[in-house]
């Protein structure tokens, strides 16, 4: 037995977590899928005074629901639970399908969660820079309110999110993207199962004839250990038409925006290039697909 | 040091219910190996990597390395000991043999469970499909093309309706 020793509260329900946290907030850590935390705490990278048991909350958060313009994912879905939901084979969302087969073996699918995912800040992010890439917010509780910030400003350094010390992430929700749109999630590395990737990038893209309209674009792995968005490439792209040039150019403006590291996976230069052609490559998928769905409804 | 209070938890593991006493922070995996003698599930290593502690819980395969004991009360295990009734083999047992998929065997009670896995859920899969149900388990003697024939074998027996053999048929007697 390898495991530190540690104590877990389990909560009744989510009130009863949320007054938890309130007290001890501060020295607890809530422990959603335990797909990464765990190994930290094996690893002796944390130590956890005590862990708050999210699991029992599953009841009243994991949940996939279209409602009041918004596509709503309570914190607690699982990855294998996003797969297998018909939402994601909307074309605008598949997206999701590429994120969920990526992020993981099925024996990982099975237990990692969306708001895990979201609350590492830490290049291992599929789902969250897809939802980056959505504009997504998410929703954190307390026994005081919830709060409700965007995807964007919640991480702050590496595995820091802005989470509060008494709050919990119970969602993630998106507004629903209009027809003439759709999204992908691209990742390279060496092998294509289990792997983190050199650059993981996602995008989102809503055209009007072949005139981009809106569009998100997301990295992770690139020089900062969370994900984040090429807000100036994204403002390039909105009102041009879309074509291979302008991807050409919009990719001489992601030069100029976000930073590259050189470590022992990718030297600079390498993440630099591939930033380029994985920004060409997720606008072409998702466009192929904006097509295919108009061709064949 | 800290004394850690117990936790009641009732498990059913391959058909069998058991009353145990877990510690906050003991997995799956140990009450599987260590209270319950259940070696097969092995822990390669120990953080969701490598797949030679999956088990199936409530329908799914995770890896119960990663998995917190007091997570599963009222649950419902399977293991490799538990494939096949006494004196038989599973149809994966058989192909595994068949196709000499096993070289040290240390990752098999993983593969196996994920092809039993695998043809529970769809008896007829495509090349394709039999490589992403066996993506993340790590075989380090390299024997992945046997392994994935051996799930298009175990698939064509269930197919057939032939899910267990008699042991000592397999075995040559």
């Amino acid at each position: 037995m390898h495991m530190p020793r540690f104590d877990v509260y389990v909560p009744q329900d989510l009130n009863d977590a949320l007054s938890f946290l309130d007290e001890r907030g501060e020295e607890a850590i809530p422990l959603a899928g335990g797909t990464d935390l765990l190994t930290l705490i094996r690893a002796g990278v944390v130590k956890p005074k005590i862990l708050l048991d999210l699991w029992p909350l599953r009841k009243n958060l994991s949940y996939i629901r279209r409602e009041g313009g918004y596509v709503r994912i309570g914190a607690l879905t699982t990855v294998d639970e996003v797969l297998a939901n018909y939402l994601f084979r909307d074309s605008r969302y598949l997206g999701f399908i590429d994120a969920a087969r990526g992020l993981g073996p099925t024996f990982l699918r099975s237990i990692a969660t969306i708001g895990g995912n979201v609350a590492t800040g830490h290049p291992l992010s599929d789902m969250a820079i897809l939802l980056l890439a959505l504009k997504a917010e998410v929703k954190f509780v307390s026994r005081h309110g919830e709060r409700r910030v965007s995807i964007d400003e919640i991480y702050l350094d590496k595995r820091k999110i802005d989470r509060r010390p008494n709050e919990l992430i119970a969602e993630v929700a998106f507004r629903e993207k209009p027809m003439s749109s759709s999204t992908a999630v691209l990742k390279i590395d060496r092998r294509r199962g289990h792997s983190m990737g050199y650059v993981v990038s996602a995008s989102y893209m809503a055209l009007e004839g072949d005139v981009i309209t809106d569009v998100g674009i997301a990295f992770d792995s690139l020089g900062k250990p969370y994900p984040g968005r090429a807000y100036r490439t994204e403002e390039f792209l909105i009102g041009r038409r879309f074509s291979e040039d302008t991807i050409a150019e919009s990719s001489k403006v992601l030069e100029l925006e976000m930073t590259r590291l050189s470590d022992y996976r990718a030297p600079a230069e390498y993440r630099l290039s591939l930033s380029k052609t994985l920004l060409k490559k997720c606008l072409l998928l998702v466009s192929q697909r904006i097509k295919e769905e108009l061709m064949h409804g | 040091m800290a004394e850690y209070r117990d936790y009641v938890v009732k498990l059913t593991v391959n058909g069998v219910t058991y009353i145990v006493s877990v510690k906050p922070y003991e997995r799956l995996i140990d009450v599987l190996r260590y209270k319950l003698g259940l070696t097969s599930v092995k822990e390669g290593c120990g953080r969701g990597e490598c797949g030679a502690c999956v088990v199936i819980l409530n329908g799914k395969v995770v890896p119960s390395c990663l998995t917190l004991a007091i997570r599963t009360n009222g649950a419902e295990v399977q293991t490799l000991e538990g494939l096949a009734p006494e004196g038989k083999l599973h149809a994966v047992q058989k192909a595994l043999i068949e196709v000499h998929g096993i070289q040290c065997g240390f990752c098999i009670p993983g593969f196996a469970i994920a092809i039993k896995h695998l043809v529970d859920n769809n008896s007829n899969p495509t090349d394709e499909e039999i490589k992403e149900a066996l993506d993340g388990y790590l075989c380090r003697c390299g024997s992945y093309s046997m392994l994935i024939e051996a799930a298009r074998l175990t698939a064509k027996y269930v197919s057939e309706g032939r899910r267990y053999f008699d042991l000592r048929e397999c075995l040559g007697e």
